[in-house]
């Protein structure tokens, strides 16, 4: 079981993701905002973080900023899943994935349950595999 | 019956590809929320929330249908938009029940508050009733995304200098005029024009603002006891003024 910070601006969605996360068996917390999810992080020291880019207030590229800045989040796998399609941010996908440690972008819309979970098994630290 | 033409001005705004790339990006939602809530069924062996996946393609069924109206309200130039006496009172009661559903689902308290009795105003029902629910359906989506404690949104109507204030109200600070013009300069150039309120593009307001433009007002930022929100100013029917 891996402790997964969710941001996730939209409540409905957040629901459903939070359900089959937890029915994949693992622990959730959802967040809404950047700055909550800042104080999520500082509880409950996730193992993989999924984030939506498009949040309300600060983005989720000030969120990473904020996240990687401190030593123990440096190296937490960050899953980028968001309603920007990758061609708006193609120009700054080097700075996502080399300088705020982006481990994997997805679509949403073209992004099915299955996938998320696969992609965050993936992510999963291999002792909590075990 | 009073016969109001269309400003050109309206027109543009309705008609403009920044609306229809606007209402197209916010209906992704919707449909991303009904694909993944029935992949989430089939995933889990549990059956599907029916009463969430209607309220969900309402809501989307709603913006194309505002969208639409603006449209043709905008481009029928033959029969000239007609306005009408509504009651305020039916139209917020009827704006109401069309977004409860909605609130019930983002867990969002929906209630109404009306100051008094008013007399008729001037307007397009069909038209007043669309925006004010396109608005509401945009408020209910951003008022969880804002984390405030206390979700509650308010219809309300009351009386100002310039005329009747008909709107929603709730206590989010981000709520302003500010980000109201900034929102409308960014519209269209920007994926999320209001940064500050909505995580998507706002289509809800920015039909509800093209509708009411067409019936000649504007969505406005106003204050109703402690509670900011945005509504319509309307203007009495001037035969009952007379009464």
């Amino acid at each position: 079981m891996a402790k997964i910070l969710l941001i996730e601006p939209d409540r409905i969605l957040a629901h459903t993701y939070f359900e089959a996360l937890t029915h994949a068996g693992h622990a959730v917390q959802i967040c809404a905002t950047a700055q909550g999810a800042i104080f999520c992080a500082d509880d409950i020291c996730p193992d993989v973080v999924i984030l939506e880019l498009q949040l309300v207030g600060h983005s989720g590229i000030e969120f990473l900023y904020e996240f990687r800045s401190y030593p123990d989040w440096q190296n937490v796998p960050v899953i980028v899943a968001t309603n920007v399609p990758a061609g708006e941010f193609s120009g700054s996908w080097k700075l996502l994935r080399n300088q705020l440690g982006v481990s994997q972008y997805l679509y949403k819309p073209l992004t099915n349950l299955k996938k998320l979970l696969s992609t965050v098994q993936d992510f999963v630290p291999s002792t909590l595999n075990q | 019956m009073a016969q109001t033409a269309v400003s050109t001005e309206a027109n543009q705004q309705v008609l403009s590809q920044h609306l229809l790339l606007s209402v197209a990006e916010q209906i992704k939602l919707p449909l991303l929320q009904i694909a993944r809530q029935a992949e989430l069924a089939a995933l889990s062996a549990n059956p599907a929330n029916l009463d969430r996946i209607q309220t969900t393609a309402d809501m989307a069924l709603h913006l194309l249908d505002s969208y639409v109206l603006g449209v043709r309200l905008a481009t029928d130039t033959d029969q000239l938009f007609e306005t009408e006496p509504v009651s305020i009172s039916s139209v917020l009661y009827d704006v109401g029940s069309k977004l409860q559903p909605l609130a019930r689902a983002y867990d969002v308290k929906l209630d109404m508050h009306l100051d008094g009795k008013y007399g008729p105003v001037m307007a397009h029902r069909e038209g007043l009733l669309s925006a004010l629910v396109s608005l509401g359906y945009a408020l209910i989506e951003a008022l969880p995304a804002i984390e405030r404690p206390q979700l509650r949104l308010q219809l309300a109507a009351h009386r100002c200098r310039y005329g009747v204030v008909a709107g929603l109200y709730c206590e989010a600070e981000e709520l302003s005029t500010e980000a109201l013009r900034s929102g409308r300069e960014l519209y269209g150039r920007a994926r999320q024009p209001l940064t500050n309120l909505s995580a998507g593009s706002g289509a809800g307001v920015f039909v509800a603002d093209a509708l009411l433009r067409a019936m000649q007002t504007e969505l406005t930022v106003s204050r109703h006891h402690k509670l900011r929100g945005l509504g319509a100013v309307l203007q009495p029917n001037p035969q009952m003024q007379l009464v």
